[in-house]
């Protein structure tokens, strides 16, 4: 069976690109793919311009990686194992300083044997040694994993200056509040097959929103209502769903005896779960909309 | 180093223990080697089960994990997203467990001979034919040794290329001691790979060029095999 069918995706130089997919989707699947570690049985992939099959070795040179659930060597410190996998990839380590001072990690603790480390603190260290010698390219296997708050917000705020450097971020995630706060774009991938692309403004623009109306009176007919679905109207209330542009609604709905409206946009958790949710969805008419992709 | 203690205190008895009957005979002959003449000593005791430990832990244990393990760990993942291609990190392991190979090789020959002149008998060694002792000592375990990492590169945990490694090893070594207990099946040694590591016929100038050959080819075909099937594997992510 295969584990990945008719994916095709094309990240932009200098995008933040999020791989969303719930567990066994295929999203570790397809960073392996790219990095060399599985060959694809059929159909082809260029990273940096670069065959991922012939020329994986100077991919990996270019890119900072960061695995699913990091396993590092327990005997090395984390200064160490800084130092080894910084001498493998052949390029000077000069954001180390600076990432290990963002994600607090001090000389102390680098001092320490892996082995007495949290989840989190490996976790830190799998994000410095992915990022320390200024990739081109990082890949991110779900990244915030094991990050407290505080340290999701200091890893947020790399990444932005990694976009703000002109580097491109290719990451896995099925935190859809990180992806909305980080991401350009966004990949859905479900059992193998790529669901969907969006800009992920765009797909904030145009996701559903709770909308709740009171009129002093009756409320008006429903019909009128523009872009409103599954109304349900409680007296002088009317509740529904808005699908259409929020400006043209209000246009249409300002009057004196308007009351009260509350608009409440659906999180981006829902809009994914549509995608998710659905076992016999098809993945063609549910990557329709991933024009360019 | 203790070779030539054991032929120096030992030989008459042994010798004499031979010809009490042929089943002595037969058990004083363990394996390719003797206590009747030092280089012969110098093959019984690289064929003791106690030097077979040593030797073995290294050249099977290390490389039969060398890459399985780090596959069970998780850490080849991290590795191998350096740059560096599967050929190259296969030959940077196989050169860093060889190299420990060909030192204990030299190191057991070196004790040996230094043994042997403090007890006043070496003038039995032929030190110009000592280098091929060496050589033929290297590649027997380079054999053992290239067939672990063969295995390692095979498996994503290490426990079955560790018993593959090691039934590989424990039966050339049973086909060797077979064959030298039991006249009937005599022709079983020339299965075992041990057969062709005769230090006492080098070391007598009589250097077999064939056991040569047969070593050479049984340590470079698990290369071949590791070259083409460790780039080809598939790495999927570790359970």
């Amino acid at each position: 069976m295969p584990a990945l069918t008719d994916l095709t995706l094309d990240v932009k130089p200098g995008e933040i690109f999020g791989f969303l997919g719930p567990n066994g989707a295929g999203k570790s699947t397809t960073i392996r793919t790219l990095l060399g570690f599985l060959h694809p049985t059929s159909g082809a992939a260029t990273v940096l311009g670069r065959d991922v099959e012939s020329e994986s070795v100077d991919i990996r040179r270019l890119t900072g990686y960061l695995p699913g659930g990091i396993a590092l060597y327990d005997s090395l410190t984390g200064e160490g194992a800084l130092d080894y996998l910084g001498d493998l990839q052949g390029r000077e380590p000069h954001r180390r300083a600076e990432l290990c001072e963002r994600l607090e990690l001090s000389t102390a603790v680098l001092k320490r044997r892996v082995r007495d480390y949290s989840h989190g603190m490996r976790q830190k260290i799998g994000v410095v040694q992915a990022l320390q010698h200024d990739p081109e390219l990082a890949i991110l296997d779900e990244p915030s994993e094991g990050l407290d708050p505080l340290m999701q917000q200091a890893f947020y705020r790399i990444l932005d200056d990694l976009r703000s450097q002109g580097r491109t971020v290719f990451f896995s995630s099925h935190i859809l509040s990180e992806v909305e706060r980080l991401c350009d774009r966004v990949a859905i991938i479900r059992a193998g097959h790529l669901m969907a692309i969006h800009d992920v403004t765009e797909l904030l623009a145009r996701r559903r929103r709770r909308v709740m109306i009171r009129w002093r009176g009756g409320a008006p007919d429903p019909a009128s209502l523009p872009g409103l679905e599954d109304v349900q109207v409680h007296g002088n209330r009317v509740h529904g769903t808005l699908t259409g542009a929020v400006a043209e609604f209000v246009r249409a709905i300002a009057s004196p005896s308007l009351e009260d409206l509350t608009i409440e946009p659906a999180s981006l958790e829902e809009v994914f779960l549509e995608y998710y949710a659905d076992p016999d969805a098809s993945p063609e008419a549910a990557a329709r909309p991933a024009a360019g992709s | 180093m203790l070779g030539p203690v054991f032929y120096t205190a030992f030989s008459d008895v042994v010798g004499q223990l031979a010809q009490s009957g042929p089943l002595m005979e037969r058990l004083t002959n363990f394996g390719s080697g003797s206590l009747f003449n030092l280089p012969d000593a110098f093959t019984l005791g690289m064929q003791h089960p106690l030097a077979l430990a040593m030797v073995g832990v290294f050249a099977v244990g290390a490389t039969s994990t060398a890459v399985a393990g780090e596959r069970q760990r998780g850490t080849l993942e991290i590795l191998l997203a350096r740059p560096i291609s599967r050929v190259g990190l296969y030959a940077s392991i196989a050169v860093a467990l060889m190299v420990p190979v060909l030192l204990v090789m030299s190191a057991i020959m070196g004790g040996f001979a230094l043994s042997a002149a403090l007890l006043g008998v070496a003038d039995e060694l032929e030190p110009a034919q000592m280098p091929l002792v060496v050589l033929n000592g290297f590649l027997l375990w380079a054999a053992f040794a290239t067939f672990g990492l063969a295995a390692s590169v095979t498996f994503d945990r290490a426990a079955p290329a560790i018993a593959l490694s090691l039934a590989y090893l424990i039966v050339n070594y049973f086909l060797e001691i077979l064959g030298s207990l039991w006249t009937e099946v005599a022709w079983s040694q020339e299965y075992s790979l041990f057969h062709h590591f005769q230090p006492g016929d080098i070391l007598r100038g009589d250097a077999a060029p064939l056991d040569f050959v047969i070593v050479g080819l049984a340590a470079l075909i698990p290369v071949v095999y590791a070259v083409i099937v460790f780039p080809r594997r598939d790495l999927a992510a570790p359970a």
